[in-house]
């Protein structure tokens, strides 16, 4: 294999293409840092291609985190159609691109076990693992948090509220009596 | 007084908690002054994260100016995880002074690009 200096702007461009290696123009200031990322590149994948074996597991591993970070947030609701996605994929599909946005990719990935076509999902699931490679871990994060939203819990506001409350009753009960006094002195 | 103290509780109920807006965790003062402004001429020791020590190897591979960082960042898609090897390839930067150099860079952007 020659080395990567010999290569031209474009050969460097489609092999960073091929690892899946986001990047910015080709460029004097570039070319060495994009060098070292292929290298590196080529050292985990080894010979072999690097592209088919990684949508693959990029693929399960998407799978796998569709499938966890579907159970606790969507137990009940989704427990039947899960059932039906099965038999009836449209419909499941049609629901969860109603639901979700972010769902509607997934809901391609989920569909690929059971379409044997790996070579057409490809680009598809590799778009969508290299856009939301950070995501899966991300949104099981963001489930949990939005509960834990607030500063001060909610019962507490409640209660402070109430306690402004009694305590406006009882500052306008006692200004009602100052008030009511002079009245009748006046007379 | 009683009202005196009404208004107080009621002025910090109605203040707004800071739900998820507090993400810039501590910027320090460095940042602060980068972002502010436009940055001209500024040197390159003038972004958050480049000390005198990395100042002077990124001056040495020619990137003397501020400006001239931001080139390689917009030139790398202002990209977090190219901008950090990068940064970490030419000067050496540790871990949180590339973060602080991305932020502050990208900050920067937000507001002047």
């Amino acid at each position: 294999m020659s080395t990567l200096s010999n290569k031209s702007d474009q050969e460097i461009s489609a092999l960073l293409d091929e690892y899946g290696i986001k990047h910015g123009p080709i460029v004097d200031s570039t070319r060495s840092l994009y060098e070292k990322k292929i290298q590196q590149a080529m050292g985990n994948k080894g010979k072999a291609k690097p592209s088919s074996d990684k949508t693959y597991y990029r693929e399960e591993e998407e799978e796998v985190t569709y499938l966890s970070y579907r159970s606790p947030s969507m137990s009940e609701g989704y427990g039947d159609r899960e059932q039906y996605s099965h038999s009836g994929q449209e419909y499941a599909q049609r629901n969860l691109q109603d639901e979700n946005p972010y769902l509607r990719s997934r809901s391609e990935v989920y569909r690929s076990p059971d379409v044997v076509d790996k070579h057409y999902d490809t680009p598809l699931t590799y778009s969508t693992a290299s856009y939301s490679n950070a995501t899966p871990v991300k949104c099981s994060v963001p489930v949990p948090e939005e509960k834990s939203h607030r500063l001060i819990p909610l019962w507490v506001q409640f209660l402070v509220f109430l306690i402004v409350a009694v305590f406006l009753y009882f500052v306008i009960c006692n200004m009602e009596s100052t008030h009511s006094e002079p009245f009748k002195q006046v007379k | 007084m009683p009202t005196r103290f009404i208004v107080d509780v009621y002025v910090y109920r109605v203040t707004p908690h800071h739900h998820g807006l507090v993400n810039m965790s501590s910027t320090s003062q460095k940042h602060k002054d980068f972002v502010a402004e436009p940055m001209g001429e500024k040197k390159v020791t003038a972004l958050a994260g480049i000390g005198d020590a990395l100042g002077k190897r990124l001056e040495d591979k020619g990137f003397d100016k501020a400006y001239v960082v931001l080139g390689q960042f917009l030139v790398l898609k202002k990209d977090e995880e190219l901008f950090r090897d990068w940064l970490k390839d030419t000067c050496s930067a540790n871990s949180k002074q590339q973060g602080d150099c991305y932020g502050c860079l990208r900050e920067w952007c937000d507001s002047f690009l």
